[in-house]
């Protein structure tokens, strides 16, 4: 990591533990190719019920243009999830349609699954698999030929300071290493589309800033980025764009400044606290109180 | 090589990668256990029965013994193997991929059937060593032990797709696979029961299974072989339609 370029901003190098990657200066031309394609994810009415009658979705429609860095936020229980699951397979919408770069995501999904990569909340590692092994057969379940996935996992464990512990069961891995390692797997198979599900929840302070300078450096490659995440101040230094979703709907859309203005509060975080009804939480109310 | 061969290959390629680092457990034991049963059944006990149909009585359950290694091991490697990684929620990166519902289902079964397969061969391997087993009907052999491995592989996939907790899957393999398996005839021949038992051993599904394998191990079968054949083809095919239609219905897989 560089640990002297700022937390918000895009550093000249990108690093991952102490390995240095170069930037890409052929980043912004490519950035702004984006332009004329189709979103990166489209997601129009769509409706999840659980077998229970628990309606998780209640008509979501979302549309994040490709080369975005989006934000999903929501408390627990929100829909963030049950919207991801949904739109890489894991769980199968009631009704409604996900189009992933204009692939559907639901009947002809293969497309749509090959352009996504998922780095899910959970550290779902296979504890039967080596670490060298865990992005080898990512990128076999994602059809890449053997030479491409040699090449591709020597590149990944070089980045995420991984190659010391490539011969490692995944188990027996810290939790960071196991985090690096869950967001080098869902790179592995180069997605379009990344989706990361709370992906610093739990992760020291070193990592959770080593984990924003990469992701922010392949988003400014031209890889469009889905974050949901329950720290405000995460979505506010990476976010172009913020969704706040409640209760399985979209309730607001827009920049941490727009969503604060229409709210009619000073910061993202109180336009949070605003959502959720817990405005007595406000850190600026209770300074004006206390002053 | 297609993508959808190497995602089929990758996706076996797990199944076989984790049979393969707990190798002590999932072919030290069922090689182990075999070797008991020979030498409780066979040696110590053998030496006191007569030969039984013509063979001794330790050629007469290797047949069974191998048809048993092939079955328990399909079955037991493919419902763990799925509900563990359901546990860990594994599966998701599976799930997840651009694979078809045909190749994860491919893939799952494949990983028990190769490994009943292993140790069938090891169990044939080493009763070849110790006794004299030949065999009689090489196409009748072929098929039925392929059948057998394709029907518990087929079962096992089904309990572990079906299953919520361990005990779903202990349940299924103690309280009735191992005594469809044990009363099926591995180590006797139904023709020596008394009545109800005879009867009743016939409407266990394994024991076509066994005599079958027997019959193309040394000969001698108390079933109609064509008729066992097309009913374990049939079972077989069944259990994999079911399976397949699981698979895309995403049945307690996909939330």
């Amino acid at each position: 990591m560089d640990r002297a370029a700022p937390p918000g901003g895009i550093p000249a190098t990108g690093m991952i533990g102490r390995v240095r990657v170069p930037s890409d200066p052929a980043a912004a031309p490519r950035l702004a190719t984006l332009a004329g394609l189709e979103p990166a994810l489209r997601v129009t009415e769509l409706v999840k019920r659980y077998p229970t009658g628990t309606e998780a979705l209640k008509g979501v429609s979302l549309e994040i243009p490709a080369g975005e860095f989006f934000g999903l936020l929501g408390p627990n229980g929100a829909g963030k999830s049950t919207l991801i699951h949904c739109a890489t397979g894991l769980a199968r919408p009631t009704s409604g349609d996900i189009r992933v770069f204009g692939h559907d995501a639901v009947h002809h999904y293969r497309d749509a699954r090959l352009a996504v990569g998922l780095a899910p909340q959970d550290l779902n590692l296979d504890w039967f698999l080596t670490v060298e092994e865990t992005l080898d057969y990512h990128g076999g379940y994602f059809g890449m030929p053997r030479k491409e996935r040699r090449e591709r996992t020597r590149e990944l464990l070089e980045i995420f300071s991984l190659t010391g512990k490539r011969d490692d069961r995944t188990r027996t891995l810290s939790g960071g290493m196991k985090r690096r390692l869950v967001l080098a797997r869902a790179l592995m198979h180069r997605p379009r589309l990344l989706i990361l599900d709370e992906p610093t929840a739990g992760v020291d302070v070193e990592l959770r800033l080593e984990l924003w300078h990469y992701v922010q450096r392949i988003n400014a490659e031209a890889t469009t980025i889905l974050l949901t995440t329950h720290y405000l101040e995460e979505a506010e230094q990476l976010c172009s764009r913020i969704a706040f979703i409640n209760e399985g709907e979209i309730v607001a859309e827009g920049t941490g400044r727009e969503l604060a203005a229409r709210y009619g509060v000073a910061s993202l975080e109180d336009a949070y606290l605003e959502l959720v009804g817990r405005n007595e939480l406000s850190r600026t109310r209770l300074a004006a109180d206390a002053s | 090589m297609t993508a959808a061969q190497i995602r089929l290959l990758s996706l076996t390629r797990r199944e076989v990668t984790r049979f393969m680092k707990i190798k002590r457990q999932t072919l030290g034991a069922p090689l182990l256990e075999t070797f008991l049963y020979m030498s409780v059944f066979g040696a110590a006990l053998g030496s006191r029965i007569d030969k039984l149909h013509g063979v001794d009585y330790v050629v007469f359950i290797v047949p069974g013994l191998i048809m048993m290694g092939w079955a328990m091991n399909a079955f037991t490697n493919n419902s763990s193997s799925i509900l563990q990684q359901k546990f860990q929620r594994a599966i998701d990166e599976q799930l997840s991929s651009p694979a078809s519902p045909l190749e994860l289902l491919l893939a799952f079964s494949l990983g028990g059937f190769l490994r009943g397969m292993l140790v069938a061969a090891l169990t044939f391997a080493a009763a070849a060593v110790l006794v004299d087993v030949g065999v009689a009907h090489v196409l009748v052999l072929v098929p039925a032990l392929l059948l057998v491995g394709l029907f518990f592989s087929q079962l096992g996939v089904l309990i572990g797709v079906r299953a919520e907790q361990f005990d779903d899957v202990s349940f299924y393999q103690t309280f009735v696979l191992q005594p469809l398996i044990f009363l099926g005839g591995v180590f006797y021949s139904a023709s020596l029961l008394p009545e109800p038992f005879r009867t009743l051993t016939r409407l266990d599904p394994v024991y076509y299974m066994i005599n079958l394998v027997r019959y193309g191990f040394i000969g001698y079968t108390e079933t109609n072989v064509g008729v066992s054949l097309a009913l374990l083809c049939a079972a077989a095919l069944g259990l994999l339609a079911v399976n397949y239609r699981l698979f895309v219905s995403g049945y307690r897989l996909r939330a």
